[in-house]
């Protein structure tokens, strides 16, 4: 469904990402792990559009969607939770789920927002309230919580357990599970290696910018195939 | 020995009021453009001229066509400017936007001389909507109406505005690609049609000013407003560039500072007027560098 | 070796053509040479701009302030004595009985210019951005106002007349000469680098322990000399000076020189200074019809209507300016050239 062809992201003349493929069926949830500077957050910004590929193709249910404009690509139904969460610290709970319908494809905004709050309940319990307020964990919830209002077909998450005490990790993770019940494919850029690969139904291993390996949810276990991974490159 | 200082009277106050509301609006003006594109418009005061311009030439048609005709020329003309200059500077570094404005402040400046001086004078006059500055008398204090209309107008205006942000989805979206345009984009908000309703309000608030000035001062020039702009922009700049609501309170302190100011100085001594408020300005600048109005997370790195 | 050498082209090559410039100053007629001389004076001011902007990446407004009190400074100081009392009658006597020479008064110009800069300079120099930006336009402002209005320094709103004009072909290649070295020396050495430094990362800078303040203050005070210096060669080319030939349209002017030519290099500063001064004179040519293969006659007005559009332009199509901000190389060298 979505299909990453040889990207190939620059910095100027340096390249962070080389030559990656990678193809993620619907309902799949598909991780992405890998040492600091990997390039796993620059995969994710070029397939959203928040980065010029220098050269590769980024298609969606075959369409290619490589050079459009972010909200384009945020219309076609690819959400990002960015990386650090990126709310609006200023607006309120509710003002940031609003936003975040303005991807959404059918007017269903009321909708969108009850399938949050039955997600995330504690944004219900808040909505008024300044999103700034908020805990790190539930201002992670209201992060998923604004990407899925704009019904997406695939989600994109960037460190989602980035700060975040182990426990608080969890409710994340399982709330992934849920949604990909509800039909979205996703995307997972994770530093925890682990629980990434416990999680997901294969995890492919990212450094200096190139796939190295493929890993299964039993591999999530094997320490030394863990290591090695992240040493190869 | 020179003359005391005049004693602060209700005269002096309502002329400042009236000054700083329509510094205010300007302020509005280049602070929308500012919230979504991060770009200081100096030619934002050329906006006000050629509205007044447009005034003057439809001087002899009835007045409510005169001043549709200045909003659709001012409008059009606010469009053409973002299309033309704005989005190909869009991330360019201040230095460069700032120049390339103050390119077409100087151009526009030049070509309404050049349209002006074609029957051989400079200026043209405003005719038809200069009755509205007759003045009316209330508690002793000379009101001229069109003080009360600037003050009505622009607090209809500022509070059109805020509704518009506050409580509409398209002002959420303003309110959100000022804050973050990247992010904004990631969810959806579509970049062209924020910038392109900011860049027309914009356009409407510059309007506004220029029937509000013309009325004032029917003479127009090509420097109309030059002299407003510089200091709004000032104005704003000290209250707080980097919210809109802090930038309209700087352009109409300023505003009415610059009234008291002139009502309270004797003629001898204001001729040093200038001198104390930029010195003021760059008191102001030094220990609040962020704005005069802003506060806890200081935008000093975003500008 | 190879690093000296490509220093030496660095300065050769403005220098060359400044020299260049000097030379065709003295083959014109008396009508033409003042556009030459003009245009190397411009290259004085433009560089003194570039000497602070340049290398801090803050953008000011107030540079001419310098200008104008070295022009001032240098005009009031060398007025024939027997003509200062009935041209300026209201002048303090440590002014009005005293005159200088020439060369002097450049000095002077600079010297005024220098303390001035750094006067104003030691509080405003901890402000980046927009907000130093309109601090320095509350310098050009407050200068500006003082200036014209206090007529026991100087002219005040009347126009100052009866400066010896010694700034011939010699004299202006010679201050443009001056300037460009100034500058290059300052860019080459320790200061100039650690300045370059911050413009590109401030916090990086200081974690090495730069004081960014420090820096911003030396090379404020060297542009303020700079340009007071280029005040009293502008007032000697003119003859004569009002305050507001030095304030917001020489302003705007000679900040646009700086860009189109490229901001961060001295070659662009130098560049930019002679084609946008190069067209502006022609632009004044054909305004008043300029034979050209065909006669072009431009009605009054234009000038600035083209030099503006013209300018931003080259703004939008390259944003680094003509030079891409780079440094004069020779044709063929490979590496990129860079300042320091």
């Amino acid at each position: 469904m979505l299909e990453v062809d040889g990207l190939e992201v620059r910095y100027g003349a340096v390249p962070a990402v080389r030559n990656l493929s990678l193809s993620v069926a619907e309902s799949e949830i598909v991780g992405l792990i890998g040492p600091n500077g990997a390039g796993k957050s620059t995969t994710l910004h070029a397939i959203t559009g928040l980065t010029p590929a220098y050269a590769g193709d980024v298609r969606l249910d075959g369409r290619s969607i490589l050079g459009l404009a972010p909200e384009a690509i945020a219309r076609a139904g690819v959400a990002l939770v960015p990386e650090g969460r990126r709310i609006f610290a200023d607006f309120t709970v509710e003002e940031n789920l609003r936003l975040g319908l303005a991807a959404r494809r059918d007017g269903d905004g009321r909708g969108a927002l009850a399938e949050a709050f039955e997600l995330f309940p504690v944004l219900r319990e808040f909505r008024r309230r300044s999103a700034g307020a908020l805990s790190g964990g539930q201002q992670q919830q209201l992060a998923i919580g604004r990407a899925l209002v704009a019904g997406p077909r695939v989600l994109l998450l960037d460190e989602p357990s980035l700060g975040l005490a182990p426990t608080v990790v969890d409710g994340v993770f399982d709330a992934l599970v849920r949604i990909r019940e509800r039909g979205v494919t996703i995307v997972l850029v994770e530093q925890r290696a682990q629980r990434t690969v416990a999680l997901a139904d294969r995890t492919e291993v990212l450094a200096n910018g190139e796939l190295r390996m493929t890993l299964g949810p039993k591999d999530a276990g094997d320490t030394a195939r863990m290591v090695a991974a992240y040493l190869s490159a | 020995m020179s003359a005391p200082l005049a004693a602060l009277d209700a005269q002096t106050i309502v002329d400042a009021i009236g000054l700083g509301a329509v510094y205010a609006l300007m302020a509005v003006g280049i602070g929308l453009v500012f919230g979504v594109l991060r770009l200081v418009n100096f030619a934002y005061g050329q906006l006000v001229m050629v509205g007044a311009y447009t005034l003057a030439f439809t001087s002899h048609w009835p007045v409510a066509a005169g001043i549709a005709a200045c909003f659709a020329v001012v409008v059009a003309l606010s469009i053409v400017m973002d299309r033309v200059l704005f989005r190909p500077l869009r991330g360019q570094s201040p230095a460069v936007m700032l120049v390339a404005t103050f390119a077409v402040a100087f151009m526009l400046q030049a070509a309404a001389l050049l349209v002006d001086i074609r029957d051989g004078t400079i200026g043209e006059i405003a005719g038809s909507i200069a009755s509205f500055n007759r003045a009316i008398v209330v508690g002793g204090v000379e009101v001229r109406k069109i003080t009360i209309a600037a003050v009505i107008v622009a607090a209809v205006a500022l509070g059109l505005l805020a509704l518009l942000l506050a409580r509409t989805t398209i002002g959420l979206h303003m309110r959100a690609a000022a804050t973050d345009f990247g992010t904004a984009r990631l969810l959806g908000v579509r970049a062209n049609r924020v910038i392109g309703l900011a860049v027309v309000l914009s356009g409407v608030l510059a309007a506004t000013v220029a029937v509000i000035l013309t009325v004032q001062n029917p003479f127009v020039g090509p420097d109309f407003a030059l002299r407003e702009t510089i200091v709004v922009l000032v104005g704003v700049v000290v209250g707080g560039i980097d919210r809109l609501w802090t930038a309209t309170l700087g352009g109409f302190a300023i505003g009415f500072a610059t009234g008291v100011i002139n009502g309270v100085l004797p003629t001898d001594k204001s001729v040093y007027l200038p001198s104390a408020v930029f010195a003021l300005v760059i008191l102001v600048l030094l220990v609040r560098p962020a704005g005069l109005f802003a506060w806890g997370r200081a935008a000093a790195e975003r500008v | 070796m190879r690093r000296s050498l490509d220093a030496l082209v660095q300065v050769l090559g403005p220098a060359a053509l400044v020299v260049a410039v000097g030379f065709g100053a003295t083959r014109v007629g008396r009508a033409t040479e003042i556009y030459f001389l003009d245009a190397l004076v411009s290259v004085a001011i433009v560089v003194a701009l570039y000497v602070f902007i340049g290398n801090s990446g803050v953008l000011s407004f107030g540079q001419l302030s310098f200008v104008a009190v070295g022009a001032f400074a240098a005009g009031v100081t060398t007025i024939p004595l027997d003509s200062k009392t009935n041209v300026l009658p209201q002048l303090v006597p440590v002014l009005r009985d005293h005159t200088i020479g020439n060369v002097p008064s450049l000095l002077l110009g600079a010297a005024v210019g220098g303390v001035f800069a750094f006067l104003v300079g030691m509080p405003l120099m901890r402000l980046s951005g927009l907000a130093a930006g309109i601090a320095t336009f509350a310098v050009l402002e407050i200068t500006h106002n003082v200036l014209r209005e206090w007529n026991k320094i100087g002219p005040g709103a009347t126009t100052l007349s009866l400066v010896p004009e010694t700034t011939g072909p010699l004299q202006a290649t010679i201050g443009a000469l001056v300037a460009i070295a100034a500058a290059f020396a300052y860019q080459r050495s320790r200061l100039g680098r650690q300045l370059r430094a911050t413009r590109e990362d401030p916090a990086a800078a200081r974690g090495v322990g730069v004081n960014v303040h420090r820096q911003r203050l030396w090379s404020f005070t060297l542009s303020g000399a700079l340009a007071g210096f280029a005040g009293g060669m502008l007032v000697h080319e003119l003859g004569s000076i009002t305050i507001e030939q030095v304030y917001l349209e020489l302003t705007f002017l000679t900040l646009a020189m700086l860009v189109v030519g490229g901001v961060s290099s001295l070659w662009g500063a130098v560049v930019g200074a002679l084609a946008v001064s190069g067209l502006n004179s022609f632009l004044i040519e054909a305004e008043q019809g300029v034979d050209v293969g065909v006669t072009l006659d431009l009605p009054t007005g234009t000038r600035l209507i083209i030099l503006g559009g013209l300018m931003a332009l080259v703004l939008i199509l390259r944003p680094s300016g003509l030079t891409g901000g780079r440094e004069f190389r020779l044709p063929g060298r490979r590496r990129l050239a860079e300042a320091g």
